[in-house]
């Protein structure tokens, strides 16, 4: 097998840095879960497809760029995330921690039907019209549309992360994350951040789901391969840190496109799970996450 | 928590194997006993979601055809035929569970299949355990044949050779200019290994192409821009691709994001639904995509059943309308011709077809297939164009590049 020249390894490494911050993105919202309200989400990759989903019909409601109609698509997100933490989730926290993960599994697979019912099964993607045009040479570039999501991704993780770290919300989530009951006693409404905190994380999932449909395309069963991704993310970068999940994706990413580069697109999967594997056997709690 | 994440793991890994529960179409508790059930299993949702739609088009419209005239005689008696449809979610393992369910619940005489060869075989050797006979017409012979010799499953598609070889001979026909550079990327599935691992490499030396890069991937792959960036290096005029919808979407994307045009780009499999044009809208022109069927056809009945469609659904008429169809049609005729819903008395009809349908004359082998001429199509203007074998009502090949700059000038 002859090697890639040192252009290509680069391509790679630009690629892969691109990518992974979109792989960030739509895995926020899972460790923001996962930290605060001590919830594995798996209908997280159903949010993030809902957010492709959604943005796709928004385009063909209104004709205009899905890019422009992304935070829109994440904002009907994070309102179905309200009644869904608020009705759902909430009363089958107080029941230990499988009920509510079994909860999240199976409103996985309603939400699968829902979209195969309204949408229809078939392959998706969504039009930019960025797709095609490029920045940089023709050795060494980047299409307009990987610069432009992850550029969102980084302003993103930036906000989310001032937000959790440098405000009053912020800090009445992180009381209700760490302490709950001591929270509650001087007067934080805990489960109203809860559901706060999920919102916020079901709008994060579905900017990244519609940026995610611009690059791929989505069915409604692409769901659980955003999931697995997610969780490679979030455990690599530590659970519940903001700075950890842009870090995990990135060399994820990066891991990912330099394996395929080297072995074939093939063994992209398989080489970005072996390295998470490899890392957690060296720092099991990732990252930036606390060692038990 | 941790013991939560290894939970969640092990759910979301099995998210993908439970397949939920498969929908059912039009599905009374018990048929009447005037009626005569018929089954199907089609990927309604999943990868193949894109064939699924045209099949269950085909096969109730032939049904809704038959029902109109009257029904089918049986003993004496003219019944009303009921075509119960369940979803495989494009998963071999939910085909074969479905034909279970339909011929044990649903009481099904007789079954048509799914699409490509995991799901056609899967539902096949289901039909064959239930002794009930199955017409297919999406899964192409030499993967079908492979599998096992059938007794009750029956498979009308084309031949994998024929699909191979007909890019070259319509380049050699229409005379296409290339540097004779070929890279192929092909799924690991059954039949991207045959077509794009096996195939592809020998036609191309028997035509006198060298095949510069041949890369292979896992059907759930979704990012190629690894293998985009090696084919745009190898400096190959030619890109030949076999792949599902969905990658196919996904590859022809990342082309495009790499800058990479290539002056013939054959996508096979993937690209022949509409939804494959839908999702990448003007990209699709100028992609070639090998064919059995298109309403130009003079086979009878072929331009009928295009407009049909067309009437019915107000969208581009696929070749998978005609193959569907006639499977149904060579069922349902064989019951007509049986007289009977003994199961044995099927099998032997369905055996004893030779007639002309809308997608070609069908005539079974001794190996329970029969095989459909092969011609290749090309996206122009959003919609396939027949460009050969050359006949009167064929269009010119057109580049990606050339049909790429007319799309966006319109």
């Amino acid at each position: 097998m002859p090697l890639p020249d040192l252009n290509a390894l680069l391509q790679a490494l630009l690629t892969g840095v691109l990518i992974g911050s979109l792989f960030a993105l739509a895995a926020l919202g899972l460790s923001l879960v996962v930290g605060v309200i001590r919830i594995v989400n798996l209908m997280h990759g159903e949010l993030v497809v809902l957010g492709a989903y959604a943005a796709y019909a928004l385009v063909q409601l209104t004709g205009l760029n899905p890019l422009l109609l992304a935070p829109v698509a994440a904002l009907l997100v994070a309102l179905l995330g309200w009644p869904i933490e608020r009705y759902i989730l909430q009363p089958v926290v107080r029941h230990g921690t499988e009920a509510p993960l079994l909860t999240t599994f199976a409103l996985s697979i309603i939400l699968q039907n829902l979209l195969v019912y309204c949408a229809g099964g078939d392959t998706r993607a969504l039009e930019s019209g960025l797709g095609a045009r490029r920045v940089g040479s023709g050795a060494l570039g980047a299409p307009v549309i990987y610069l432009i999501g992850a550029l969102l991704a980084l302003c993103v993780c930036a906000a989310v992360h001032l937000l959790i770290t440098r405000t009053d919300f912020g800090r009445r989530i992180r009381a209700s994350a760490e302490q709950p009951d001591a929270a509650a006693i001087v007067g934080v409404a805990v489960r109203s951040y809860y559901a706060r905190t999920f919102m916020l994380a079901a709008g994060v999932a579905g900017l990244g789901g519609a940026l995610l449909g611009m690059v791929f395309s989505f069915t409604p069963s692409s769901g659980v391969e955003f999931l697995l991704t997610g969780f490679a993310v979030v455990v690599l970068g530590g659970v519940g840190s903001v700075k950890g999940t842009l870090l995990g994706g990135v060399a994820l990413g990066v891991v990912e496109s330099l394996g395929a580069t080297l072995f074939g697109d093939g063994y992209r999967l398989f080489i970005g799970l072996l390295a998470f594997l490899v890392f957690l056997t060296l720092r099991p709690q990732g990252l930036f996450g606390r060692s038990a | 928590m941790r013991s939560n994440l290894k939970l969640a793991l092990l759910l979301a890994a099995c998210s993908t194997l439970s397949a939920c529960q498969p929908k059912t179409e039009d599905t009374p508790a018990n048929a009447a006993p005037s009626e005569i059930v018929i089954g199907a299993t089609i990927p309604l949702s999943g990868a193949l979601a894109g064939f699924g739609s045209f099949q269950k088009w085909g096969y109730e419209h032939a049904v809704a055809q038959i029902n109109a005239a009257g029904g089918l005689r049986i003993e004496g008696t003219v019944r009303k035929v009921r075509l119960v449809i369940r979803d495989d979610r494009s998963d071999a393992n939910v085909a074969a569970a479905n034909i279970d369910t339909l011929v044990s619940a649903e009481h099904a005489v007789a079954l048509l299949g799914s699409c490509t060869p995991p799901l056609v075989i899967a539902a096949s050797l289901a039909a064959e355990r239930n002794a009930t006979p199955i017409v297919s017409g999406c899964a192409p012979l030499m993967s079908f044949r492979a599998a096992k010799q059938w007794q009750w499953a029956w498979d009308l598609f084309f031949n994998e050779p024929e699909l191979a070889e007909a890019p070259f001979k319509a380049w050699r026909d229409l005379d296409v200019a290339s540097n004779h550079r070929i890279v192929i990327l092909h799924d690991n599935g059954a039949d991207g290994t045959v077509v794009g691992g096996q195939l592809w490499p020998a036609m191309a030396e028997r035509y006198g192409y060298t095949v510069v890069a041949n890369l292979e991937f896992p059907t759930d792959t979704t990012d190629f821009n690894a293998s985009v960036q090696q084919a745009h290096r190898a400096g190959a005029d030619i890109l030949m691709v076999d792949a599902v919808t969905p990658q196919m979407v996904s590859i022809r994307k990342q082309l495009a994001s790499a800058g990479y045009t290539p002056k013939v780009l054959v996508m096979e499999k993937g690209a022949e639904p509409t939804q494959f044009a839908e999702a990448v809208g003007p990209l699709a022109d100028g992609v070639m995509v090998g064919g059995y069927w298109d309403a130009s056809f003079s086979h009878a009945g072929a331009a009928e059943l295009a407009a049909a469609y067309s009437a019915e659904t107000q969208h581009t008429v696929s070749q998978h309308i005609a193959d569907s169809y006639t499977a149904a049609r060579v069922l349902l005729d064989a019951i007509g011709s049986a007289g009977s819903l003994d199961k044995l008395k099927l099998n032997t009809a369905i055996a004893a077809t030779d007639s002309v349908y809308p997608v070609g004359p069908v005539k079974f082998a001794a190996d329970h297939t029969a095989a459909l001429s092969i011609a290749e199509l090309q996206w122009q203007s959003g919609q396939t164009r027949l460009i050969w074998p050359l006949s009167p009502q064929s269009a010119a090949f057109v580049s990606p590049a050339a049909a790429l700059a007319t799309a966006t000038a319109h």
